[in-house]
């Protein structure tokens, strides 16, 4: 049977050249819009990692000149007094420029036992930070008082960077550092990793800081938690709080919950531009597909004429017809299947196999299904025809 | 004889309806797409609003230095802009003005978002801003450290709501009170080097201004006298910034560029990569792909339609007509189908793009079809019908008589 079908396709093959040309490229496009599809599914299935509703996020760039650092952290500590008597502030912690959700990076890179890390992200954290923000401590503990007279610099990490340095061990109490490094650092804790970019960004490796006494100097920001329900005059006192404090800087108040809306925008327009624009080059296609094959099975009718004279039935008609067109299919996905399988094997963009493999399955079986759904009609349709009919054509 | 292909191939697409529909629906669907692309990148890079004179002008936004495995790259100090700008000879004027950032201000209980740029006095001479009311500021002002400031109308309809003027009138922003002086159209944040809400001078800004390093977060735009004047200060600059000592010793390297706008706007922040390539290559790829489907499938279907046909070609055939003829028929067919398909496109895209425009999907950009995009997208359509059309008629051309008549 297949053999037979094989050598009716063959016997066209320039007419089918084209027909399965036009179905690799669309399954190399559908390849496309799916492993992209799946890589932001796979991100927006990861936990957050931190809460961020009721965070405010101060800006308040260049201020307080000063070479003392006695006198730097007297002012800042100050104003860490000044905010948290404010009522509906719960807790505030300062931190480095790269908060959740900003366009801000600070990466670094190191070799650890041969193998080479890049792109870890580098916080920058008060004691208070973890409480702010909600994080959640998978293993030992967030920074306190003690960690300030350590012998080893402590440094806390998420599960990120734990899985690639220390795989399954428990991290706790080990030395973290590139290889050359003489001063390692000692890790404390581990956290879940912060998806500092949104929704649907990969969280990459992580690794936080204590600050110390001369912090305040580079520090640029402050995270606000407040009470549930604060509203705009709230934000205005805080504001000229800040702004009468500082006279020398300009003050921006932002919530996170704005910034992850943007943040997620940023992910999502493309998306959806990509998704109308496949959507509808899919129906050009499917147009295209539906309008060849049904004039190919018109034209065909005095051999289907033929084969129903001679007993076959009309459903076997039809599904002779539709086996055509799925082994054509076939044919083409292979082909496009060995281009796509390139992508995890080279590990091009960094990207999990399985996202690869998962996009390459879904748009297989979509275009599986797209050729299907073309050709069954026109297969009922060749079913219909009365042999005495068509026989009387020819 | 035109006359009569085009009485032909009306009457062929009037036969085969659902045909018809297909490749219409294909070629004026891509069309949009395609339209509407290049309206957007049109806006971005041709829409001179307000630097008016971009012919003339050249753009610094960037400073890099790089040493062994360290570099620092970002925008420039305000000193650094003034001193060094100020030694070159062939810019006529130099505008320099900070990025935009954000404050807040707030009006009765309601916060209002605030972004704010520092200029000079020159900034308002090398661009072409277009006031409602009032005017810029001026260099006595910038000296004598005016607390005036000209603001968008946006954001005059945002802080004042249907004020008929407000000129003279008090503008609150980071807790500082300023007279407004201007107000100006607005500039859509996607011209993000000229964007901002509100235009301030420089001498009031809160950061020292006065700090000597190099990286900053001010920009400058040099405008010569005439466009041929545009390579020997590109030129000069160049010279100028390979005298400029690096500011640390880790550093080697001292990169600056003062670049034309889409250079300067598409920069990556890499001296390496070029922000250019990687553009045009990610363009040219999306187009490339996005236009084959809807062309192969034009071909199988034009393919199908053309065999159809296959007794009306015998017939003339037999009558002597030669190859060349039939596939020149078929040719001009197609394009007339193009064409055709071209015409709903432009009726489409204009639909989208007020679609788009409506959804305000990003603040004051307005995009419009104009001629380079009308004909740009002609220009597709009509390398879209023509390779669509090539193939089935040199198919079609090589048809035997017999066969082609005995197909009947």
């Amino acid at each position: 049977m297949f053999k037979h079908l094989f050598k009716l396709i063959w016997n066209k093959k320039k007419q089918n050249f084209l027909l399965m040309t036009e179905m690799l490229v669309s399954f190399l496009v559908l390849f496309a819009v799916f492993t992209l599809m799946m890589y932001y599914y796979d991100n927006y299935k990861k936990p957050m990692g931190l809460e961020y509703e009721n965070v405010w996020v101060i800006n308040y760039g260049n201020s307080y000149q000063t070479k003392n650092t006695d006198s730097l952290n007297l002012y800042y500590e100050t104003l860490r007094k000044t905010i948290k008597s404010l009522p509906h502030v719960r807790e505030i912690s300062f931190v480095s420029g790269n908060t959740p959700f900003s366009q801000q990076i600070n990466n670094g890179g190191m070799t650890y036992k041969g193998k080479h890390i890049d792109h870890i992200n580098n916080y920058t954290a008060e004691d208070s930070y973890k409480d702010v923000l909600n994080l959640t401590l998978l293993e030992g503990r967030w920074f306190n008082k003690e960690d300030a007279v350590s012998k080893n610099r402590p440094v806390i990490i998420d599960n990120n960077l734990k899985e690639v340095t220390f795989g399954k061990e428990s991290a706790v109490g080990k030395l973290l550092g590139g290889d050359d490094d003489k001063n390692k650092m000692r890790v404390v804790g581990v956290i879940q990793a912060v998806k500092k970019d949104g929704n649907y960004a990969n969280p990459g490796p992580g690794e936080y800081f204590r600050t110390d006494t001369g912090s305040f100097r580079w520090l640029s920001k402050i995270l606000v938690k407040v009470d549930p329900g604060s509203d705009a005059a709230f934000e205005g006192k805080l504001y000229k709080t800040m702004a009468n404090y500082m006279k020398n800087s300009n003050v921006e108040i932002e919530h996170l919950t704005n910034k992850l809306r943007s943040t997620n925008y940023f992910a999502l327009v493309p998306m959806i531009v990509l998704g109308i624009v496949s959507t509808f080059l899919v129906i050009n296609v499917a147009l295209g597909l539906f309008g060849v094959l049904w004039y190919n099975i018109n034209k065909r009718k005095g051999e289907i004429g033929l084969r129903r004279a001679i007993g076959a039935t009309g459903n076997s008609v039809s599904a002779q017809l539709v086996s055509e067109s799925m082994i054509l299919a076939t044919l083409a996905l292979i082909v496009g299947a060995f281009f796509a399988v390139q992508f995890p094997l080279l590990n091009v963009f960094d990207l999990r196999a399985e996202i690869y493999i998962e996009g390459m399955l879904l748009s297989i079986l979509f275009v599986y299904l797209l050729v299907l759904i073309c050709s069954l009609y026109p297969g009922k349709q060749a079913a219909a025809i009365y042999p005495a009919v068509a026989l009387h054509e020819e | 004889m035109l006359k009569n292909y085009f009485k032909i191939a009306i009457a062929v697409l009037k036969r085969r309806k659902f045909f018809t529909f297909i490749s219409l629906f294909g070629i004026s669907f891509t069309l949009t797409i395609l339209m509407v692309l290049t309206a957007f990148i049109d806006k971005i890079i041709n829409d001179n609003y307000p630097d008016k004179k971009r012919d003339r002008m050249l753009y610094i936004n960037r400073i890099a230095q790089v040493g062994d495995g360290t570099m620092q790259s970002g925008t420039v100090s305000y000193y650094f802009l003034s001193h060094y700008t100020g030694m070159m000879k062939t810019p006529v004027k130099v505008g320099i003005s900070s990025m935009f950032s954000g404050t807040n201000t707030y009006v009765n209980n309601k916060k209002i978002s605030v972004s704010y740029k520092y200029t000079n006095a020159d900034f308002w001479d090398v661009l072409d801003h277009d006031f409602t009311e009032g005017k810029p500021f001026n260099k006595q002002q910038v000296s004598n450290a005016d607390r005036v400031a000209v603001i968008s109308e946006d954001m005059k309809k945002q802080y004042f709501g249907d004020a008929p003027s407000v000129v003279g009138k008090y503008f609150e922003a980071d807790n500082v009170n300023y007279r407004v002086i201007g107000v100006v159209k607005n500039v859509p944040i996607t011209n993000y080097m000229m964007y901002s809400d509100i235009y301030l001078p420089y001498t009031v800004s809160k950061a020292d201004y006065k700090d000597k390093s190099y990286s900053g977060a001010y920009m400058a735009f040099l405008l010569a006298a005439t466009p041929g004047d545009v390579p020997k200060m590109q030129a000069e600059y160049e010279n100028l910034i390979k005298r400029v000592p690096v500011e640390r010793k880790d550093f080697k390297h001292v990169y600056s560029h003062a670049n034309t706008f889409f250079r300067s706007y598409v920069d990556t922040g890499n001296e390496k990569q070029s922000g250019v390539v990687i553009v045009v290559t990610a363009i040219s790829i999306f187009v490339f792909i996005f236009t084959l489907l809807p062309t192969l499938n034009l071909v199988n279907i034009n393919i199908t339609r053309i065999m159809e046909r296959s007794s009306e070609i015998g017939v003339r055939k037999a009558f002597g007509a030669s190859s060349k003829t039939l596939v020149y028929q078929f040719i001009v067919e197609n394009l007339i189908l193009t064409l055709l398909g071209g015409v709903i496109g432009v009726v489409l895209s204009v639909a989208a793009l007020s679609v788009i425009n409506n959804a305000d999907l990003i603040s004051n950009l307005e995009l419009r079809i104009n001629f380079s995009v009308l004909f740009i997208g002609m220009l597709v359509c009509l390398v879209f019908g023509f390779i669509s059309g090539v193939y089935p008629a040199w198919r079609m051309s090589k048809l035997n008589v017999v066969t082609a008549l005995k197909a009947q």
